[in-house]
């Protein structure tokens, strides 16, 4: 039976169907020669690999199975924004993502799979019997290619305020602090990410255990390793806690306040984050990192200045 | 944002694959919250495809490209943005009659910009793709 005497429907229910196929086919297999290359071993980033390669071409096949459909761009804009939401969905059951990480990759994955299945509109229209497998070799290099050749990235985020308090009264609210009283004003704060609220201290020493505990219950557990009183407090990052907005996509390696003495009875403290991310595209993902270690720093300091202020 | 993002981070195009990235999000949005837009946009496709010679393709910064004997007439952002090439001293007329603005990259250039905004602007802008594929088909000549 052709697809044109397929029922409208059926043949968009197709196309979605073979994009998810495409899709999870793709980053299953990209998920496996990462693992074989020693390169990532958990199943958490099986969706991660080509985040870029796997949308795009799963929305080129389905562009090919919608072509007797001749899509408008606002059939093809709806029908891409409906395998999203599907596609979000099926990640939050089978990889059992949070709802903020699935919030961040929307616009990625969307954006991704319309452009396979615009590109692909365009080209079965002008043919629709030409499948044009010749980009399929080159799709599939990058696929294979671009996970093998990955190296992981460490970057940093550095903030720093000015607090109206000598280095003395600012030091002894950096090393622990209460439950910050502050409503979270972040946006993905209020949606649901969870965001420090207080942090206690086994003392004033190198070795030292802290426990960062963050809304939702949620505890990172840390090891003082550089203590130089009244100007620097640097600490490992060495448990993550298990919730699903906060692990398998980057690793948090440490954090560090400095202090700098202004001499004018002010003090300038700047808080850095190291991490690592592990999903692609960096230039998008470590936006949005960025963004949150900002809010995290400027929540935490603010308390800070707060309480060295009164 | 769509003329904050091309005066600000035209740089980032370079980058394969972002501008399209950008202009499947300018879609989505036309799509949710400019519903008329992007009914003026489909008629606008449809009307350029009845054109003589006329073809779809994939505009290199993103959006949809028409194209008449293999050469670009014109193309349509995501956000319903029309660019359509014409003669220099054509588009200076049209400019100045302000039926069309100046290009919003190229200002001064052969290239005009006309912003659809509901179905009533669809029948101009395929006039101005008409009279794009017309002088092309003149200047091949």
């Amino acid at each position: 039976m052709s697809s044109t005497s397929r029922p409208r429907g059926l043949v968009w229910f197709l196309g979605m169907l073979a994009m998810f196929a495409v899709v999870g086919l793709l980053c299953g297999a990209a998920a496996l020669l990462m693992f074989s290359a020693g390169k990532g071993a958990a199943l958490a980033f099986v969706a991660y690999p080509s985040f870029v390669v796997a949308p795009l071409l799963g929305g080129v096949v389905a562009a090919y199975c919608w072509r007797s459909l001749q899509p408008t761009i606002g059939q093809l804009a709806l029908q891409v924004l409906y395998a999203t939401l599907a596609g979000l969905v099926l990640a939050a059951i089978v990889m059992r993502e949070g709802a903020i990480c699935l919030l961040i990759v929307s616009p990625l994955l969307y954006g991704l799979l319309y452009t396979g299945a615009a590109l692909g509109r365009v080209w079965f229209r002008h043919d629709p019997t030409k499948l044009r497998l010749a980009i399929f070799p080159l799709l599939a290099l990058a696929l294979v290619g671009e996970p093998l050749t990955r190296s992981p990235v460490q970057g940093s985020v550095v903030d720093e305020i000015l607090i109206h308090a000598p280095p003395e009264r600012v030091w002894s609210q950096v090393t622990a602090f209460p439950t910050i009283p502050a409503p979270a004003n972040f946006w993905l704060f209020r949606l649901g990410l969870p965001y420090p609220v207080a942090t206690t201290s086994a003392g004033d020493f190198v070795g030292a255990d802290r426990r960062c505990i963050f809304s939702a219950g949620a505890v990172f557990t840390e090891r003082v390793s550089e203590l130089v009183p009244r100007e620097k407090l640097t600490f490992e990052i060495i448990g993550l806690p298990n919730d699903p907005e906060l692990i398998g996509h980057l690793t948090p390696h440490r954090g560090q306040f400095l202090l700098r003495d202004n001499h004018d009875g002010t003090t300038t403290l700047i808080g850095t984050t190291w991490y690592t991310l592990h999903v692609r595209p960096l230039w998008y993902f470590d936006a949005w990192t960025q963004s949150i270690f900002r809010a995290v720093h400027l929540r935490v300091m603010d308390d800070v200045r707060r309480r060295a202020e009164a | 944002m769509f003329h904050w993002v091309v005066r600000h981070l035209r740089w980032l195009a370079r980058v394969p694959g972002l501008p399209h990235w950008f202009d499947a999000l300018l879609v989505a949005w036309t799509a949710v919250a400019h519903r008329p837009r992007l009914a003026a946009m489909e008629a606008v496709e449809a009307g350029a495809l009845r054109l003589a010679g006329a073809t779809l393709g994939v505009h290199r910064l993103g959006g949809i490209g028409f194209l008449v004997d293999g050469a670009e007439i014109g193309h349509l952002h995501g956000n319903g943005l029309l660019d359509v090439h014409l003669t220099r001293e054509r588009a200076a007329e049209l400019i100045a009659s302000g039926r069309t603005q100046p290009h919003h990259v190229m200002p001064g250039s052969g290239w005009v910009s006309f912003q659809l905004a509901g179905s009533d602007d669809a029948a101009c802008a395929i006039a101005l793709l008409d009279e794009a594929a017309a002088a092309r088909v003149h200047s091949r000549s």
